[in-house]
């Protein structure tokens, strides 16, 4: 497995290898005065499917979104869906529905109302529009909430509002900006697992913008990692997790070991690293002297009990340090692990355990150990 | 009390307790900093109010409605209450047209051109209304600014007589109290999320439809707020319909003002001020209802 | 379609700006004429008007009152107003909102009712002195404004900051000095403002109250328009629009006017 420089964008195709592309979004450059927050940005997804726009605020996931809905106008760049161009359209002929993050229900009107909205609008009218308003009250289980005010509902409820609202009028696309950022935490990972069904059942095509990445890796079939306006990576959440395209998106997505160091042996596409904490051997093409940060995913690495000081072994890195803190997370534990501070880069070790060690404690020694084969390799930047 | 003492037996403790000046539990010392004001305004403010509706039923012999019979029955008062009405409605209903999209566009200006704007339609509060009707009258006079533009513009030939007319006084009064409707409804329609019409725009709506369904719908309470402040205060306007067109348009105000400066007639004034007062406090508490029932949607 | 609403809408403001500015601003070049008449437009330019000003002794002296009640009244809600809104925020007041409607309440009364009832009770009482009676009946003619703003004010107000500041050091009376008032300034400033020009301006009230040797400004002005109507008066009011520019430019620089207006 050999990973690729950090520039190019790794993608993997869709999901479903025969579906065609629904959205397409070519060369998107949005600027607001002297910032670029869209630059040169292409995406496609396909129809059924479920990306994540995932990046911390101001990477430009929000605007990108507005833009496909018609909010914003792109000031380069085409969006097509379902192969028609859309980009000169204005929001309301586009029919691609939004679910808003603070959910945008229309405090003046009851639950039904809200969801017959956009039928009457479209001029459908209200005997019409009467049994769709109906099945949608049903497919998100709203029925006995249908002449309450908005105001009186609950965060969940009026979210599932929302979700109906905006499908109430079978839009081509369906696109929510960080739609359980308003829920607590308990509420929300049941809602997550509840609208993916729910979405997957209707058979739209759905886009998240969200900045947590846990909440992406739940819902999506693939996930865009932004940053500064352009996509890192666009890939599956496994390929994210196992094989990221760079350090950004390392970090962005799960946690890692994480040490800097400078490349001492180059040959036959595997490198040893001087790092903090000792010597590492990983695949890679790097070239000597190059400065470089070393990486293993926490649930990667072992305890190893064994005396410390033997030197690498073959397809084992060993390091020994101390423990600085013990994290016990109920189905799981965290060590932290005693790094060495170098300067202005982080740098931590961490080791993830199904249940916590006899002798584990802060200040204790211990000698953790991984494969080669399961280390990463990233150019500093 | 000393604290070395043995504690003394339980009951003589609760009757010592008992024997103590109570405050009533509810009263909160901070609360006596509101009693000067109060006593105040009891004395000064209600208390003549109260004289005035009791002198409204006062004559010689004793208690009479005479007062109410002579400004209810007579057919030139029933015409004062109606002009004052009217030019309530008049003034009101203008000031909502011209000040609703008025107020739109100052809510929609961002930053120093908003300061400005704003600041040009709240000078004019603060310049004295006689100030203001004297200016309107020069404005108007058929030696004043307006003939003078339409006589050069090619408009008309000889200067129009607008002093003392209806219309006049109506664009006067207008004049005056529209800040206090573009005031209300501004408040509001900054407030209003931008985000309910963006997803109305999702949801397919035109802009038209958006603006008579979510936009105007939300903007009421500002408009009832607009409407019943202007209404009150051009109902009982003195100091315009006085200037600019004297008797030839009596308001409930200037027969009061006749009534007590002039004719002495305490009966008279008092009982036209009761009818003012109870319309003043009549479109208080309505405006008050729909302003709740508007906001029971929920804003 | 967008952008007709936005047209309309901004042809509007233009319009109701326009339309407000007129009779202030047609006022000035008025009380600048050589000519004993108001026409427009006015003929030669002569300062003769504003000497008149200075020479004619009502006007000063209307001026000065109306000063000097104005101030004393707003001077005397601020105090009163204030200590009632302390209560109405900070404490346990049975009855808090209606106490709080019930002092904002002759700001939605015709004023020439209250200047009616307030003659005739102070004929009752016997006072008949107009000075005393201009000062009580602004009082409450001012009070209202301050309340409103002092409350609105007080209640924005996060008490906790207070808290902090005595957890830091300071007494109770030196926290509330040092957090409190500053905060609270832009209120009072603005509450004191709007009083003023409420007692200033007022005609409805004190027309029943002024007597023949004490008269306000508003009162002085309307008699001086119907006895000798000549553009003293635009000389006047051109002053007086001069001095309210020049208090809403001290207001804006120490609070800001949309501060004050947003209440």
């Amino acid at each position: 497995m050999t990973t690729m420089p950090s520039l190019a964008v790794e993608a993997t195709a869709p999901a479903r290898t025969s579906a065609p592309e629904h959205l397409v979004v070519s060369g998107a450059t949005k600027r607001f005065g002297a910032v670029t927050v869209l630059d040169d940005l292409s995406i496609s997804v396909a129809k059924g499917e479920f990306v994540s726009l995932l990046g911390p605020s101001g990477c430009g996931k929000t605007t990108l979104l507005r833009c496909v809905a018609g909010l914003l106008r792109l000031d380069r760049g085409r969006i097509l869906v379902a192969g028609a161009e859309i980009t000169r359209l204005p929001a309301h002929k586009r029919n691609i529905g939004v679910v808003f993050q603070n959910y945008a229900l229309f405090p003046h009107l009851t639950v039904a109302e809200n969801l017959g909205f956009g039928l009457r609008a479209q001029g459908v009218s209200r005997a019409e529009a009467a049994p769709r308003v109906a099945e949608a009250l049903a497919l998100v289980r709203m029925t006995e909430h249908a002449d309450k005010p908005v105001t009186a509902l609950s965060g969940g409820q009026q979210q599932r509002v929302a979700v109906a609202r905006a499908l109430a009028v079978r839009p081509s696309l369906l696109l929510l900006d960080e739609p359980f950022s308003a829920l607590d935490r308990k509420l929300r990972e049941v809602m997550q697992v509840e609208l993916k069904h729910l979405l997957r059942e209707v058979g739209i095509t759905a886009i998240f913008v969200t900045h947590d990445q846990e909440e992406a890796l739940v819902v999506s079939d693939r996930i865009a990692v932004m940053n500064a306006g352009r996509i890192e990576q666009l890939a599956d959440p496994a390929t994210l997790y196992g094989r990221p395209a760079s350090l950004y998106v390392l970090d962005f997505v799960g946690q890692s070991t994480r040490l800097t160091g400078q490349v001492m042996e180059s040959a036959e596409g595997e490198v040893t690293v001087d790092t903090p904490l000792g010597r590492v051997r990983a695949p890679g093409l790097f070239l000597s002297g190059s400065q470089v940060v070393v990486a293993v995913r926490p649930e990667a690495m072992m305890l190893d009990g064994v005396a410390a000081g033997m030197p690498p072994s073959a397809g084992i890195n060993r390091l020994t340090t101390r423990i600085r803190e013990v994290s016990f997370l109920g189905s799981r534990t965290l060590l932290h692990l005693e790094v060495p501070d170098s300067g202005t880069t982080v740098n931590r070790a961490l080791i993830e355990l199904p249940r916590l060690p006899e002798g584990a404690s802060p200040g204790n020694p211990v000698t953790v150990a991984f494969r080669a084969a399961d280390t990463m390799v990233f150019p500093a930047s | 009390m000393s604290v070395s003492a043995a504690a003394p037996p339980a009951s003589s403790l609760s009757a010592a307790r008992a024997a103590l000046p109570q405050l009533p539990r509810r009263l909160d010392p901070l609360a006596l900093l509101a009693l000067p004001a109060l006593l105040f305004m009891a004395v000064v403010f209600l208390m003549p109010l109260l004289l005035l509706l009791w002198a409204s039923v006062r004559a010689e012999g004793g208690f009479s409605l005479a007062g109410y019979v002579r400004v209810l029955g007579d057919s030139y008062y029933i015409g004062v209450i109606g002009n004052s009405l009217r030019l309530g409605l008049v003034t009101a209903f203008g000031a909502l047209l011209l000040g609703y999209p008025a107020a739109f566009a100052l809510a929609r200006a961002r930053g120093y051109a908003q300061a400005i704007l704003f600041a040009l339609v709240f000078l004019p509060l603060t310049v004295s209304i006689i100030v203001k009707s004297f200016g309107w009258g020069i404005v108007l006079r058929r030696d004043g600014i307006l003939n003078w533009l339409l006589i050069n513009l090619g408009l008309i030939e000889r200067p129009l007589r607008m002093l003392f007319t209806e219309e006049s006084l109506y664009a006067g009064m207008i004049n005056v109290f529209l800040p206090f409707m573009v005031l209300p409804i501004y408040s509001v329609v900054r407030m209003l999320d931008p985000r309910l019409s963006e997803a109305a725009a999702t949801l397919g709506a035109s802009p038209l439809f958006r603006f008579l369904r979510i936009t105007l719908p939300l903007s009421l309470p500002g408009v009832v707020a607009g409407l019943s402040i202007v209404f009150s205060l051009a109902v009982a306007a003195y100091v315009t319909p006085s200037l600019l067109m004297g008797d030839r348009y009596m308001t409930m105000s200037m027969v009061m003002a006749k009534a007590f400066l002039n004719l002495r007639d305490w009966q008279l004034g008092s009982a036209m001020a009761a009818v003012l007062l109870a319309l003043a406090v009549a479109v208080v508490v309505g405006a008050g209802l729909l302003q709740r029932r508007l906001a029971r949607h929920g804003q | 379609m967008e952008r007709v609403g936005t047209t309309i809408a901004w042809f509007a403001l233009i319009v109701v700006i326009a339309f407000l500015l007129l009779p202030i601003v047609v006022v000035i070049p008025v009380s600048f004429t050589e000519a004993t008449v108001f026409r427009f437009p006015p003929q030669g330019f002569s300062l003769q008007w504003y000497e008149k000003v200075r020479n004619v002794e009502a006007l000063l002296s209307s001026l000065w009152l109306s000063t000097q009640i104005a101030a004393l009244s707003t001077v005397i809600s601020l105090l009163l107003g204030t200590l009632c809104a302390i209560a109405l925020v900070r404490g346990r007041v049975p009855g808090g909102t209606a106490i709080a409607t019930f002092m904002t309440a002759p700001l939605m009364l015709p004023g020439l009712v209250l200047g009616i009832a307030m003659l005739q009770a102070l004929r009752e009482v016997g006072l008949r002195d107009a000075w005393w009676s201009l000062l009580l009946a602004h009082v409450v003619i001012t009070m209202p404004f301050v309340m409103r703003t002092v409350l609105s004010s007080l209640s924005l107000f996060d008490f906790s900051m207070v808290d902090a500041a005595r957890t830091l050091g300071c007494s109770y009376p030196l926290a509330l000095w040092r957090v409190l008032v500053p905060n609270i300034l832009p209120g009072f400033i603005s509450g004191a403002l709007f009083a003023f020009v409420a007692s200033f301006d007022n005609y409805p009230v004190s027309i029943f109250l002024v007597d023949v040797r004490t008269k306000t400004l508003p009162i002085q002005l309307l008699n001086y328009l119907e006895i000798s109507p000549d553009p003293t008066l635009a000389a006047v009011s051109t002053l007086l629009i001069g001095l309210t520019i020049l208090v809403l430019i001290v207001c804006d620089r120490l609070v800001g006017v949309r501060r004050m207006a947003a209440i």
